[in-house]
């Protein structure tokens, strides 16, 4: 039960795991196939999970990547990915973290609000992406976006790092004019 | 106006409650002969009738039956005892029901069904049911509404009918065929604002109904104190913001400017039955007109347009009454006062003519489609026009975006086509909408970068110019972040239409400003604002070039579409007349200058030819005018440019490279095993063109067996700048020209 590290251990060779959290067992088990169809040169490695902590009693490889999935029509869901994010180490925010938020196009149904999960995400330094993860066209580019996050994250695209690219996706920095 | 109409209208005021006087029944009594007649198509009002074709006759003769005996019982049925004949009642209501949501109801039939709803003959939940089943076959006539606003006067329906027929009449605005005398009515629906629960209802429908005239000093002032008593409610804001467009002087108190969504879509009752209206009024339609100018157009049938479009067809109400007759020559138009309905409008010459008397469409959307009405809307001084074409837009936009309709997202092929068309009549209009800016501040958050990609893109590059900052966090930022997480391609489209959004912006700059240095002198303020607005946007496209050059280790081919971009930015000065030029940032300008494709060199080569030519120019209008000017021209852009002209030079000519600036330890050099390194980024020995220098070797001295390149030098030097230039790389030709004085051959 213990909290989650980045550096735990060492990483494989080519190897990139990713780490899905959410309580839409279905849709991130679909996702997850979405992603491992990518063609992708890194060996993929896709994890779900309900909740955090994961149980300490087995071995995995190291995550480099962790989204939490947020159902945008169950507040339970938006509660259960605040829980887990006290399990998680602050050096995973060095942007190896990311929000993703289905169900805005029906905003009907939704019980929680955008504005929710984009304060969520800001006070956590961690990009937010939307995504209606129930529509397969969708879904799929959102997997091709998840794979190239992961293949950053992982280091396996020379000259850009994790927290590189999170300077990059995050909206409040902005470059300054000296800044090029 | 036929005769028969203006009779009805002088009656309309007197009516209140007694519903058996004689319009009615003489409605009755026509619409009964017509269906004895049988006669298939009805052309009374200038709309066909609900019941139509013969092809499956019996059932629907039966259902017209069916109708025809609800209808004649809601008009004057024995209300008597209402509660016994519950069964009847119960009857009568499904055979309404189910026509109307098949067919849609005749004008008539609505003009009887909202007489009876309103005027509280029976529950209000029996009223409620007939109020959403109230689907006009094509259109309502007005008069029809006003009978039924005054009964609202008469007090006899409870709060929630209320409500319920104001939803629809805002969800059924555009089918009513003309609001001249619903506008009559203006006060009195202002006073229902008092009314808490009616208030967001009557707000939106007076945010369609509001005209210029219509905005009073004590109308602003009871909104005023309405607001103060309910808080800034969006729909008294929406309002509000439309009274301040019509008459900035009288609101002094300061409103957002951008605003997302007033009002609510979701609370349509109607959606389906609207598209099923929409769609039926298209197919009585004769083609649209294809956007062009001139009397081309004019061939009829030639192009079959999608007839699931969601682009309503040109309507005007008074269409074929006494227009519509053959014959009548166009003087006669002219001299008459009276509108000029617009489906008959099918030239250029026509437009003109009838300009000052031209009746728009009573569905906004319409004009989309019409190149000539597209004239029209660009050259009228009417703000409402334009105020309700976006309205339309906004409505439809949201409406139909497939994210938004995850269950039903068949219809994607629509909505792209429905996208096409908008961004060929901004084309054709070259101007963006305000309209498709407020949707992508919505939706772009949500896309997903994939669905509909073409037409999403090109509404960015028709942002109409605003302020670059304004609108960066809801636009550029969600722009980034999908940049940065998605494929080549799509980086490659990005900056292509970022490329097109600077054109836009460019051209809509050059021409303000030509008119504004006739009108007024304030110009020096604005200018530097826009000038930061599109520098602000270079230097965007800038951070995100570089950034995806690192993302996508160099690839040659981001770099051409990054390179494309600089070609419009070196240019701003000369063609487009504006005081700014921008110099790329290094990290674009080091990786085209060592990039191993030629064609790279040769562009970036024609992109420092034409800096050089903006600077100049710049410097000289400077001395010449002897004014200083405040913009980008600091000395700081020359020393740039300067610096990136010497490290060119440096490279491919001089042999002299990274003389200045950045400077690399020879040992480091000599370390990874380039000994001369000197020379081997010059014009023979650079990456780019070494496969020029050794087939031109090979070309002049067939026999030598050996290839020596750095025998290339003094006259053979000139020969081999010769061949490189008859090779097609004329951006180094410009270049070398104009920046190497030739004199220093090696």
């Amino acid at each position: 039960m213990a909290v989650l590290r980045p550096q735990d251990q060492l990483p494989g060779l080519n190897t990139a795991t990713i780490l899905l959290v959410g309580t839409e067992d279905a849709l991130l088990q679909q996702l997850a196939d979405s992603m491992l169809k990518e063609d992708c040169a890194s060996d993929l490695k896709v994890h779900l999970a309900q909740s955090l902590p994961l149980p300490s009693n087995v071995t995995r490889p190291r995550i480099d990547l962790i989204v939490f999935v947020v159902n945008l029509h169950s507040k339970y869901s938006l509660q259960n990915v605040e829980e887990s994010l006290r399990h998680v180490d602050a050096a995973f925010f060095l942007g190896k973290v990311g929000f993703l938020a289905t169900g805005a196009g029906r905003d009907s149904h939704c019980s929680v609000h955008r504005n929710t999960v984009l304060r969520l995400a800001q006070a956590y330094r961690s990009p937010l992406l939307f995504c209606d993860l129930e529509v397969d066209s969708f879904r799929v580019s959102m997997a091709q976006r998840l794979v190239r996050m992961l293949q950053v994250c992982a280091g396996h695209v020379p000259g850009v790092s994790a927290l590189n690219l999170l300077s990059l996706m995050g909206s409040s920095e902005n470059p300054s004019a000296e800044g090029l | 106006m036929s005769p028969q109409k203006r009779v009805k209208n002088s009656q309309t005021p007197k009516r209140t409650s007694r519903h058996s006087n004689s319009y009615q029944s003489n409605l009755l009594a026509w619409k009964l002969k017509e269906n004895l007649s049988n006669s298939k198509s009805i052309s009374k009002h200038g709309q066909n009738s609900t019941v139509e074709d013969s092809e499956h006759a019996d059932a629907d003769e039966l259902a017209r039956d069916a109708l025809q005996i609800a209808m004649r019982y809601f008009d004057k049925g024995p209300f008597n005892t209402p509660w016994n004949k519950d069964k009847t009642l119960e009857k009568h209501l499904k055979t309404v029901e189910n026509v109307a949501w098949k067919n849609g109801l005749a004008p008539e039939g609505i003009d009887i069904l909202l007489n009876v709803a309103l005027s509280g003959k029976f529950g209000s939940a029996v009223n409620s049911q007939i109020l959403r089943c109230m689907i006009p076959a094509t259109l309502i006539s007005e008069d029809s509404v006003v009978k039924a606003v005054s009964w609202l006067c008469a007090g006899k329906c409870c709060g929630s009918t209320k409500i319920l027929f104001y939803r629809w009449l805002v969800a059924m605005f555009d089918f009513i065929d003309r609001k001249e005398k619903i506008n009559l009515l203006y006060g009195f629906f202002f006073a229902s604002l008092q009314d808490d629960a009616l208030c967001p209802y009557v707000c939106h429908f007076l945010y369609l109904l509001t005209k210029k005239e219509n905005v009073k000093p004590f109308r602003v002032r009871k909104l005023l104190d309405l607001q103060v008593k309910m808080g800034m409610q969006p729909y008294l804001h929406a309002l509000l913001s439309l009274y301040k467009f019509f008459v900035p002087t009288l609101i002094s108190i300061s409103l957002p400017i951008k605003k997302k969504i007033y009002f609510k879509n979701s609370e349509n009752l109607w959606k389906t039955a609207l598209v099923a209206v929409r769609q039926r009024n298209q197919g009585l339609s004769p083609e649209p007109l294809k956007l062009m100018l001139g009397p081309a157009n004019v061939r009829p049938g030639k192009r079959k347009w999608n007839s699931h479009s969601l682009i309503p067809v040109l309507s005007s109400s008074s269409h074929s009454k006494e227009y519509g007759k053959e014959g009548m020559s166009l003087s006669d138009y002219l001299c008459s006062n009276t509108p000029f309905p617009v489906e008959q409008l099918k030239s250029f010459l026509q437009l003109l003519q009838n300009i000052h008397c031209l009746e728009l469409p009573s569905q906004m959307g319409a004009v989309l489609n019409n190149s000539l009405l597209l004239h029209y809307i660009n050259c009228v001084r009417d703000e409402s026009v334009l105020l309700r074409l976006y309205h339309w837009l906004n409505q439809t936009l949201q409406e139909e975006c497939i994210w938004y309709k995850v269950n039903n997202y068949e219809c994607g092929k629509e909505f792209t086509s429905f996208l096409d068309t908008i961004i060929k009549a901004e084309c054709f209009l070259q101007e963006g909408f305000y309209s498709c800016e407020a949707f992508l501040y919505k939706s772009l958050p949500l896309w997903d970068g994939f669905c509909c990609r073409t037409q999403f893109l090109q509404l960015v590059s028709w942002i109409p110019f605003t302020s670059f900052s304004e609108v960066k966090p809801f636009i550029f930022d969600c722009l980034a972040q999908l940049f940065f997480t998605s494929t080549i391609y799509f980086k490659c489209s990005v900056l292509e239409n970022l490329k097109e959004l600077l054109q836009n912006w460019l051209l809509w700059l050059s021409m303000d400003i030509h008119m504004k240095n006739v009108m007024d002198n304030s110009l020096e303020t604005t200018l530097s604002g826009s000038m930061k607005s599109v520098f602000e946007l270079i230097h965007y496209v800038g951070w995100l070039s570089t950034n995806a050059l690192r993302l996508e280790s160099n690839s040659t081919f981001l770099l051409h579409f990054v390179l494309d971009f600089y070609e419009k930015v070196c240019d701003i000065y000369i063609n487009y007349n504006l005081p700014l030029v921008v110099l790329f940032p290094p990290g674009i300008f080091y990786l085209a200058l060592l990039s191993v494709d030629s064609s790279i060199l040769n562009q970036l080569c024609y992109i420092m030819h034409r800096y050089r030519n903006n600077l100049t120019a710049a410097k000289k209008n400077e001395l010449v005018l002897k004014i200083k000017s405040e913009f980008i021209f600091s000395s700081k852009t020359y020393q740039e440019y300067n610096h990136y002209l010497t490290a060119m030079v440096g490279c491919l000519w001089t042999s002299k490279p990274f003389q200045k600036g950045s400077y690399f330890d020879p040992e480091v050099f000599k370390k990874i095993g380039v000994a001369k390194y000197k020379t081997s980024l010059n014009l023979v020995h650079h990456p780019a063109l070494l496969s020029y220098a050794i087939s031109f070797l090979l070309k002049e001295w067939t026999e030598e067996r050996t290839v020596n390149l750095s025998s290339i030098r003094g006259k053979k030097w000139n020969g081999y700048l010769d061949y490189l230039f008859s090779e097609g790389l004329q951006g180094l030709k410009h270049f070398i020209q104009s920046s190497i004085c030739h004199s220093s051959v090696p």
